[in-house]
């Protein structure tokens, strides 16, 4: 018992190094990353005093005038116009007619030769409860907004949740983006890479050895190499333009770089080898015999894939397709040296968001969408794999 | 016949489709050219000397190295450990621990580099080598665990017992027996780590600063604003590191097959 | 140990164990081709895979209803002839005919032969009811037809309670039948089976043997059957064909093969022997007298193919030798001394040495015990023994 718990508990000391750093520098961030995506502290950082004085509000009554002072306070405070800016199109999209009232009120306070006493006194809307509702609201340190806004949904005047207007609905167009151009990088992979392993696991000696080797020289290639190597060979000046030009089948360059097609033929060459080496192992699993006893009981070759090799070998494929597809949904560095404007997926513009305009509760919300959707077909996926009988 | 003829052609057409974009690249890294296009209109080395001399392309090597150390060694200890402690049958919750530490090859860098960037800021380890070289080994450390893990599990539970039954004590069973038998995979551990940490670039771009610039993202920013055939140089420095790991990885795979082989 | 009741019997009535032949079988009657009617023949066939030659020129007829075993070591391209027959592998050169039609040209799935595999090759995804309806399937046979025919054919095999279970669930001899009822359930010409008990333990092996003879019987079946144990062969047969490096080295019944081994190799192959090298110094009479480099001479059956002169070896099973006392006029007799004895249960072992010579001599266990060191005569009639002719190569050599 006492050597049964000491070697237990060598076990998870040696565990723990392990675990307390993913714990710190895994787990964390994307806890983090979560946490960006729901809180936002922009009005709270910008309107203290109001916050102080607003939370004791009993959200019916009339302003009272300690909470006028505390919004003046606060909007002579303010230095940043930009995220003022953003405030106002936060309270104006949720009560409209604030943008106009905010104008004036900030103009009426700038003039410095006749400060209005209050804001009732500037304008009479500041007297209804409604406004300072929306004000309320919008200290909150918690917020749907920006993982509403990641799938183009958002709260009108009455707080229920509805379609943003077309014009700002770009992520959703995204969204079916990166499922698509993943979709058509599996239907690739899967017309290249089950023929591929079929033929790959019905060979033997060198070979087989050399189909192998074709796919796992790529993938133990950089990435950044396959795609320069895309890059040069798709370019108007590149090879593949000079050979479609020698055998005369076009008269002058395509276009294969920037579009859609150059990201789903670079991406097809570098999740290949994730759909061939699922569907291989599956299929050297399978008895070399059964192919030969289909066809000694009268079935016609074409016939015997259908019955026998394809529903054996289905569980590869599927084991395959999900771990391209997973790998392609979050895919940055193709789409983003590949591919034109019109081809960024999710993750570049998770990316333009966290780097380019540090928007990090965008950034967040979009990456909880692409975090859950990895991992819901990773589940799948690793059911798939432990239901693998006599695994190798 | 026919059937026999197309699959032949279907074969060599997908390896040629595999392969031939990594081959087509290599002779441009010797174009005296400043175009990355064929007809090459002579030979010269001015590019591995670009890449050698320029001071992006020679820092960003330099850092490559330092990161890529740093990054194997940490999660070559942090995962063989962890594998060691895997083996234990009655650790509980062993199958979500072994879920959790693969799970950052699952999770798209992206997420994970806004996620590590956020938090990194609040450390003040962001443009840090420290900084990179965590991100680098959350990333890298699942390659060791696979790999020393399927060592592990090749190893004939009886050896050690025998070694046991022998008169050894379990630190010398260990350093005896268990280790030099698990060695092969935590070499091809180590090698798989340093290799994700070269060729990492989106974690880099999320968590280094100009300074930390690797290889990969110096790569990467060159293909975006000014692609130059100083690429196909680091591209072939890259694939012959390739075929030289792929060599060691098969080797030691074998070493590791004999070793294992049953004793006659 | 409990005998497992013939499955292949509905009323569970037990099938004669003995070796039994019918007068339609007598041996010698059938011993080079066979007497019913040539279904398959063989016609000059050979197989190169790559620069290896497997199967080299061979010719071979096989009659309807007949059951001829391949027998021969791993390499002897035994399996590669059932293959080609099959219509896995093509012959590099030479035809097979079945029915009197070339069937080089047809492929697998419209030969119509039933095939045993080693591993029996059941689907691993199908029932076993789904596996042998897949046959009938591929005919477009009518459900209801099909149903009723794998109803019969796990009745034969007296599965049916396992008729919705998987493969995986059978034991070793359940999969074994379940592949053998699906090759039968659509009555093909041919029945070729490629080792199909080698993987079961040796009782069971040995009541399927059985079974598989009964039920060729009685549904006068073709089969072709391809084993490297010579036992089985010799158990199941009509014929055996004993393969050595692509050739035929003797194809006869069981009893020829065995009693009268045309080569060396048939003789080692099948059965324990023991050769004894000596010089053809008279033929009289289908008799020969062999001299022995002891100078002792042996006289022992002959058939032809030996000349006076010719170093030839002598084959005489264990079994046959006695072991005497004194000298025995009417036998041959060997003047030997005892090295070992073991008891082995059903016999006794003795292990003898005739001069420089080793003998082994197999007694029935109602013989004394022999303590090592004891001077005995091995003694043997002239019809226990067989004069083996050298091969083309040796002859020469002799004779110069």
């Amino acid at each position: 018992m006492s050597a049964r718990a000491s070697r237990t508990g060598r076990s998870l000391f040696l565990l723990a190094p392990l675990l307390l750093f993913l714990a710190g520098f895994f787990v964390w961030p994307l806890f983090s990353m979560m946490s960006q995506a729901v809180s936002d502290t922009a009005v709270l950082r910008l309107l203290p005093q109001s916050a102080e004085v607003l939370a004791g509000w009993d959200r019916k009554s009339p302003p009272t005038p300690e909470m006028q002072t505390a919004l003046i306070a606060d909007l002579k405070a303010v230095e940043d116009t930009q995220a003022l800016g953003d405030m106002v199109r936060r309270l104006n999209s949720a009560r409209s007619g604030f943008r106009t009232l905010m104008s004036k009120t900030t103009s009426a306070l700038s003039d410095e030769a006749d400060p209005p006493a209050d804001l009732v006194s500037i304008d009479k809307r500041w007297e209804r409860p409604e406004f300072w509702l929306a004000i309320a609201d919008a200290l909150s340190p918690l917020t749907d907004r920006n993982l509403l806004a990641a799938v183009d949904l958002g709260r009108n005047a009455d707080g229920e949740i509805e379609h943003l207007p077309a014009d700002q609905s770009v992520n959703r167009v995204i969204l079916v983006r990166t499922f698509w151009i993943s979709a058509l990088v599996t239907f690739a992979c899967i017309a290249i890479g089950y023929p591929y392993a079929i033929i790959a696991a019905s060979l033997s000696g060198w070979k087989r050895d050399v189909m192998l080797a074709a796919v796992l020289l790529p993938l133990w290639t950089s990435l950044l190499v396959r795609t320069a190597a895309w890059f040069i060979l798709l370019q108007e000046q590149g090879l593949i333009n000079d050979v479609l030009q020698m055998l005369g089948l076009t008269s002058g360059p395509v276009q294969l770089i920037f579009n859609r097609t150059g990201v789903v033929i670079a991406m097809t060459h570098v999740l290949l080898p994730f759909m061939v080496l699922p569907i291989y192992s599956v299929l050297i699993t399978i008895p070399k015999n059964l192919m030969p006893a289909a066809a000694s009981l009268g079935a016609h070759p074409l016939r015997a894939f259908l019955r026998v090799l394809l529903p054996l070998s289905l569980r590869g494929v599927a084991a395959g397709s999900l771990l391209v597809f997973i790998s392609a949904i979050g895919y940055y560095i193709t789409p983003a040296l590949i591919g034109g404007p019109g081809d960024q997926m999710i993750s570049s513009i998770i990316a333009f968001y966290a780097i380019g305009s540090a928007n990090w509760g965008m950034a967040g919300a979009l990456g909880v969408v692409l975090l859950a959707a990895t991992l819901v077909l990773y589940s799948v996926y690793a059911r798939l794999s432990a239901d693998e009988p006599g695994r190798r | 016949m026919a059937l026999r003829f197309s699959k032949l052609a279907f074969s060599v057409l997908a390896i040629l489709f595999l392969v031939a974009p990594l081959i087509a690249i290599l002779p441009l890294a010797f174009t005296s050219s400043v175009i990355l296009t064929y007809p090459i209109p002579s030979w010269s080395m001015r590019w591995f000397t670009e890449l050698f001399t320029a001071d992006a392309w020679r820092r960003a090597i330099v850092n490559s190295l330092i990161i890529g150390t740093g990054t194997t060694l940490l999660a070559t200890v942090l995962g063989t450990a962890a594998s060691l402690g895997l083996r234990n049958r009655l650790v509980f919750f062993r199958g979500t621990f072994r879920t959790l530490f693969l799970l950052p090859m699952v999770v798209p860098a992206v997420v994970l580099g806004v996620g590590m960037q956020v938090l990194l800021a609040r450390f003040g380890l962001t443009n840090s080598y420290a900084g990179v070289i965590i991100a680098h080994t959350v990333v890298a450390v699942p390659f060791v665990v696979v790999s020393v893990t399927g060592a592990l599990a090749g190893i004939d539970e009886r050896v050690e017992l025998a070694a046991e039954s022998l008169g050894a004590p379990p630190a010398t069973v260990f350093r005896r027996v268990t280790l030099p038998l698990a060695l092969p995979g935590v070499l091809s551990g180590a090698v798989l780590a340093f290799a994700t940490s070269l060729d990492e670039v989106v974690l880099t771009l999320f968590v280094a600063g100009p300074n930390q610039r690797t290889l990969a993202r110096q790569m990467f920013s060159s293909i975006r604003e000014n692609i130059s055939p100083a690429i196909a140089a680091a591209a072939f420095l890259f694939i012959a590191a390739t075929i030289a790991i792929g060599l060691i990885v098969v080797l030691s795979r074998s070493v590791l097959a004999k070793r294992r082989a049953p004793v006659h | 140990m409990r005998r497992r009741r013939s499955f292949l019997l509905p009323g569970g009535e037990k099938v004669a164990e003995g070796r039994m032949r019918g007068p339609a079988l007598c041996p010698t009657a059938r011993a080079r081709e066979p007497l019913l009617a040539e279904f398959i023949r063989f016609d000059r066939i050979t197989k190169f895979y790559g620069p290896l030659c497997v199967v080299e020129n061979l010719d071979l007829g096989i009659g309807k209803g007949e059951f001829v075993s391949l027998l021969g070591p791993s390499g002897s391209g035994k399996t590669t002839l059932l293959m080609m027959l099959a219509g896995f592998e093509q012959p590099t050169s030479g035809t097979i005919l079945v029915d009197g039609q070339a069937v080089n040209d047809v492929p697998t799935h419209k030969r119509d032969m039933g095939v045993v595999f080693q591993s029996y090759a059941l689907f691993p995804h199908m029932t076993v009811g789904e596996n042998i309806a897949f046959p009938l399937e591929m005919r477009g046979l009518g459900k209801a037809e099909i149903a009723d025919r794998v109803t019969r054919a796990l009745d034969m095999v007296q599965l049916s309670a396992m008729r919705e279970r998987r493969p995986a669930q059978l034991s070793g001899g359940q999969q074994q039948r379940v592949a053998l009822a699906r090759a039968l359930v659509f009555e093909p010409r041919v029945v070729l089976m490629d080792e199909p008990l080698g993987a079961l333990d040796k009782q069971l092996r040995e009541q399927m043997q059985l079974d598989i003879r009964d039920l060729h019987r009685r549904l006068g079946l073709t089969i072709v059957f391809v084993t490297h144990d010579q036992s089985e062969a010799l158990t199941m047969s009509d014929r055996v064909a004993v393969f050595n490096k692509g050739k035929i080295e003797q194809i006869g019944t069981p009893r020829q093969v065995y009693d009268e081994p045309a080569t060396r190799f048939v003789a080692e192959f099948i059965g324990e022997t023991n050769l004894i090298e000596g010089v053809v110094a008279r033929i009289s009479g289908g008799e020969a007298a062999v001299r022995l480099a002891s100078g002792a001479e042996i006289v022992s059956a002959v058939s032809g193919g030996v000349a006076e002169g010719a170093t030839v070896y002598l084959s005489v099973r264990p079994e046959r030798i006695e072991l005497a006392e004194a000298r025995n006029a009417a036998h041959n007799c060997l003047e030997t001394e005892v090295t070992d004895s073991v008891y082995q249960g059903d016999h006794l072992r003795v292990e003898l040495a005739a001069g420089s010579h080793p003998l082994i001599a197999k007694l029935g266990r109602r013989s004394r015990e022999f303590e090592p060191g004891t001077k005995v005569f091995a003694a043997f009639s002239a019809g226990d023994c067989r004069v083996i002719a050298p091969p083309d190569g040796q002859r020469q050599a002799a004779a110069s």
